[in-house]
């Protein structure tokens, strides 16, 4: 047999394996940005802290570090943006727009990635204690009280309720491979204001 | 670290799918024999992997090498906070509490201005003193002259003073413990208010008074109020009025329509009990226009709209007071075809006259004459802030753009964010081939990235022609002007504009205007705004409509007996269905005003007797804005030394008692009126508050109307202060939280690449296995 003939028989593999090698390449991509974001991100929001100015993580950032959630009991941590765009949500967590800032009057609503920074989500259990550093450096902390599963559209929250509250938010189910429209969302009430 | 975690979690991942894929390879009876070279396939997919990530990674690593040098912190001034209104309050200890209780925007159209109202309700229900500091946008061209507040039981009325003087008074006052009050402006669009000491369980009205120019094109008649949600300021709707007179050829008069005591016409104010969202916002649009009016129309609020005659409307929310989540608009339209094409007011204060001429150039058709060849180079934003229905919004304009281009026309496509890509290396002819190209691109645009505008402008308006050439040549300019830079792009602009006209298109729902209005006039161009999806057509059908008639040009103004100072000096050229709009200040109303002009190759004149003019309201306020407007661009453009400027502008403000960038209001405890101790009472207070404001019913009933909001401590210092007073606010929304999407598909990805790359390689091993046995 010739080489020619050949061919054809590992064009068609070839280009399986390429398109495979391609397609996890963009997975490993989304994840490689999440994760290397999150680094920048906690320069920029210690130079924030420090300088008291928001600092932007890369120059032409659309978005700017606001806050960071931190579960000390699963060692969870993430560097929260300003926003809730796709564009945002791709390199950290977004505080959703119109819900106060952690600390405040209301209840504070930062949404993330089931697959990506909030992963750990799942980990959490009610009881735990969530802290949140604010950009002027004041920390808050919160105590989860509960979860629940509702649709996006219908999340129910009121940014402007009494007291002071906090959510979290992601997909849901934790292990569906396709987004939907249910949201798990997890409640917290402040316990310990501004240490 | 979650960074750690999420790597271990993506890698055992990978291992789980690798060892997937040896299971599948043994239930395919591959057989024992063949385990040393699974396990080296199995170790080359898991190299494979491995491989993959650090590339990854290595790729971002170099996409975020600017990172680096970026290390001076960056404070933001970006122009959208121009659209936020804040109120903070500052104590000695613990939080502020500011409650807001609501809005008021009040619109009275006299001639051809709008005085416009706003009042706003605070409590502060705290135990502590407090300052509140308020920002708020208003409409460009609008002039606001009148402060007042009512602090507790204390009236406060503002005075003109320089902006240093002003806030030295200010803070003098606030030291001493007394009431105070300053009205700052921040950007032409933006302005603070802040109240000293506001004691434990006191209430603050505020109450702020612009004038504003009525806009007309062509047909149409609009007023825009910039809307935005939480403890947010509306800016007022315009209105005009002006009076078609039958004869002079089709050409008339306009006569103002001076309303004796607009201020009590105010229509009825719906309940907010019955309703009650949350920040309640009402309007109301008292439309006097002198001409009997046909369609008047508001595109984003549902209004109930009463006609006690022809000429008048009143025009109020349909459903209450709204949560402002987004721009008032109204237009209208006269009953006759034809709007008035000329209207002319006068008004006299102090030794001088004010004249404010609309002419309308008449629609004169090109009979004998080709329309211009036309070079069209579209620029579209497609930076991360113009994500969702913006960049549809925008994509959709473009798309309308090319398909209106006609054979003959040569075009181009610029797009950007923070890098820049031109679609064509110089302008092609636009044939069906390369539209079809542009549509692709266009298409395919996806919103990310910073937004540099500057290099995008100047590529824009770098001619590969030349001066001499005998074409148009229009730069059409799509974006929401979320930039901080606005200085560079106007010098931009000015320099490099050479024979171009740029075409501001803003989009969305909050574009900056300021930065579009300031571009288009400086590139000689016109500003389109296009809020919705279903604004696109109509909007740019006008935009194509001004792109493809001749423009009015050589326009120039002359007073037969009067010496005039009037604004624009030069008056730039008109596109289609654009009025001109000249003020002007005059020794004696004497005489007769000329314009002189081209339309298209045909010479137009049309004289005014400036005795005939009608009465009008504050006419002079509004050519002191537009001179210190002209002031401003000539000191951003250095045609003036930026001292000179400064003197013009603080002349003109201090004498026209004017809020601008080198004056503020300030007031401390001028008017204290009301006697200790009398409890605070609407009908009391010296404030024109609207007719049907029920204010103990706005005060006393519904603890939980009010929203929180945003709460500052007074420990934060100036620059955390300003920082906050650019965020957004917590917003009143009538329904709860929408989520965002928060699955991205990368394990979809992953999982489907390994089964790809799983079979290719099993194919490639069956291959070669068949290949040995032959």
């Amino acid at each position: 047999m010739t080489k020619v003939n050949h061919m054809p028989r590992f064009i068609t593999p070839l280009l399986l394996t390429l398109i495979g090698l391609l397609l996890l390449g963009q997975g490993a991509y989304i994840h490689a940005k999440a994760l290397l974001a999150q680094v920048l991100l906690e320069r920029a929001f210690d130079a924030t802290i420090a300088t008291g100015h928001p600092t932007k993580p890369w120059s032409w950032a659309d978005t700017w570090p606001v806050a960071r959630i931190e579960v000390k009991r699963i060692g969870a941590s993430a560097i929260v943006l300003s926003g809730s765009s796709g564009q945002a949500l791709a390199f950290g967590p977004g505080h959703v727009e119109l819900t106060p800032d952690a600390g405040e009057r209301g209840v504070a609503v930062y949404s993330a990635h089931r697959d990506t920074h909030f992963r750990f989500l799942r980990n959490v259990a009610i009881g735990d204690e969530i802290d949140v550093t604010r950009s002027d450096g004041r920390m808050f902390r919160y105590r989860a009280d509960s979860s629940s599963v509702v649709r996006f559209d219908a999340s129910d929250i009121d940014p402007l309720a009494d007291g002071y509250g906090l959510v979290l938010s992601t997909c849901w189910p934790f292990d569906a491979l396709t987004s939907g429209p249910e949201r798990y969302l997890l409640h917290a009430t402040m316990i310990e204001p501004d240490r | 670290m979650t960074t750690c975690d999420e790597t271990t979690c993506d890698e055992s991942e990978t291992y789980r799918h690798a060892n997937l894929a040896a299971l599948s390879l043994r239930a395919l009876n591959l057989g024992p024999s063949n385990l040393a070279s699974l396990t080296r396939l199995l170790l080359f997919v898991v190299m494979q992997c491995l491989t993959v990530i650090l590339i990854g990674f290595a790729a971002l690593f170099v996409s975020f090498e600017p990172v680096w040098s970026q290390e001076a912190p960056q404070v933001f001034a970006r122009p959208g906070d121009a659209h936020t209104g804040t109120l903070l309050l500052k104590t000695d200890d613990g939080y502020a509490d500011a409650i807001r209780l609501g809005v008021d925007v009040d619109l009275t159209v006299s001639g051809p201005t709008i005085r416009a109202r706003v009042t706003q309700i605070f409590r502060n229900p705290t135990q502590s003193w407090v300052e509140a500091t308020y920002v708020y946008p208003l409409p460009d061209g609008g002039a606001v002259d009148t402060l007042k507040m009512v602090v507790g039981d204390r009236v406060i009325v503002g005075d003109i003073k320089e902006r240093q003087q002003a806030k030295v008074i200010y803070e003098q006052a606030r030291a001493s413990g007394r009431k105070a009050a300053l009205t700052e402006q921040e950007r032409p669009n933006m302005f603070t208010n802040s109240v000293a000491n506001i004691g434990p369980g006191e209430t603050v009205l505020v109450q702020i008074e612009y004038q504003e120019p009525v806009h007309q094109s062509g047909n149409e008649f609009s007023l825009r109020v910039p809307l935005v949600v939480g403890p947010r300021y509306t800016p007022a709707p315009v209105v005009q009025s002006v009076d078609l007179r039958a004869d002079g050829g089709g050409w008339g008069a306009t006569v103002s329509d001076p309303v004796p005591d607009r201020d009590r016409i105010t229509s009825q104010v719906l309940d907010p009990a019955l309703h009650a969202p949350v920040n309640p916002t009402t309007i109301t649009v008292h439309l006097q226009a002198g001409f009997p009016l046909g369609d008047v129309k508001s595109p984003f609020h549902a209004v109930k709209i009463d006609s006690p005659d022809a000429a008048t409307r009143t025009i109020t929310l349909a459903d209450g007071p709204v949560p402002a989540d987004r721009d008032f608009e109204l237009t209208w339209k006269p009953a006759a075809e034809q709007a008035p094409s000329v209207g002319l007011f006068r008004e006299h204060v102090g030794d001088a006259d004010y004249v404010l001429a609309f002419v309308t150039p008449p629609a004169v058709e090109q009979a004998e004459q080709k329309p211009l060849p036309r070079e069209v180079v579209f620029v579209i934003d497609n930076s991360g802030s113009m994500g969702g229905t913006s960049i549809t919004q925008a994509k959709a304009s473009l798309i309308y753009g090319l398909g209106r281009l006609q054979a003959g026309d040569r075009f181009n496509v610029i797009r950007f964010d923070h890098t820049m890509d031109v679609l064509f290396a110089d302008s092609v002819p636009a044939d069906a081939a390369h539209i079809a190209e542009a549509t692709a691109f266009v298409t395919a645009l996806q919103a990310q990235g910073g937004t540099e505008m500057v290099p995008a402008m100047r590529a824009a308006l770098t001619d590969h022609s030349g001066a001499d050439s005998n074409t148009l040549r229009q730069v059409v300019f799509l974006t929401d002007g979320d930039i901080g830079n606005e200085e560079q792009l106007f010098e931009t602009i000015n320099a490099m504009r050479g024979r171009s006209r740029v075409f501001m298109v803003g989009i969305g729902s909050a574009p900056n205007t300021y930065l579009m209005t300031r571009a288009a006039e400086l590139g000689r161009g016109a500003f389109t705004h296009i809020g919705s999806v279903d604004q696109v057509e109509e909007r740019m059908r006008g935009l194509f409509a001004k792109l493809e008639n001749p423009a009015v040009t050589n326009l120039v103004a002359k007073f037969s007996d009067a010496a005039a100072d009037f604004t624009p000096a030069a008056i730039p050229d008109l596109y289609r269905g654009e009025p001109l709009v000249l003020a002007a200040k005059l020794d004696k109303l004497k005489g007769s005003v000329e314009f002189k002009g081209r339309i298209g190759d045909r010479p137009w004149v049309v004289t005014l007797p400036l005795a005939n003019a009608a009465e009008g309201k504050g006419l002079s306020k509004l050519w002191a804005r537009r001179k210190i407007s002209d002031a401003e661009i000539a000191r951003t453009t250095r045609q003036v030394s930026p001292e000179d400027a400064d003197k013009t502008i603080l002349a003109l403000a201090l004498q026209h008692q004017l809020v601008t960038r080198l004056t503020s209001l300030v007031a401390v405890d001028t008017t204290p009126s009301r006697p200790e101790g009398e409890p605070l009472k609407l009908t009391d207070l010296p404030l024109n508050l609207p007719a049907g404001w029920d204010f103990a019913k706005v005060f006393g009933d519904r603890p939980q109307l009010p929203a929180p909001l945003k709460e500052r401590r007074a420990d934060a210092g100036d620059v955390k202060g300003q920082t906050a007073m650019k965020r957004a606010l917590p917003a009143p929304m009538p329904d709860a939280v929408k989520l965002p999407k928060t699955a991205t598909d990368a394990e979809l990805r992953m999982i489907a690449g390994s089964i790809l790359l799983m079979l290719g390689l099993m194919w490639l091993l069956l291959n070669r296995r068949q290949r040995f046995a032959n």
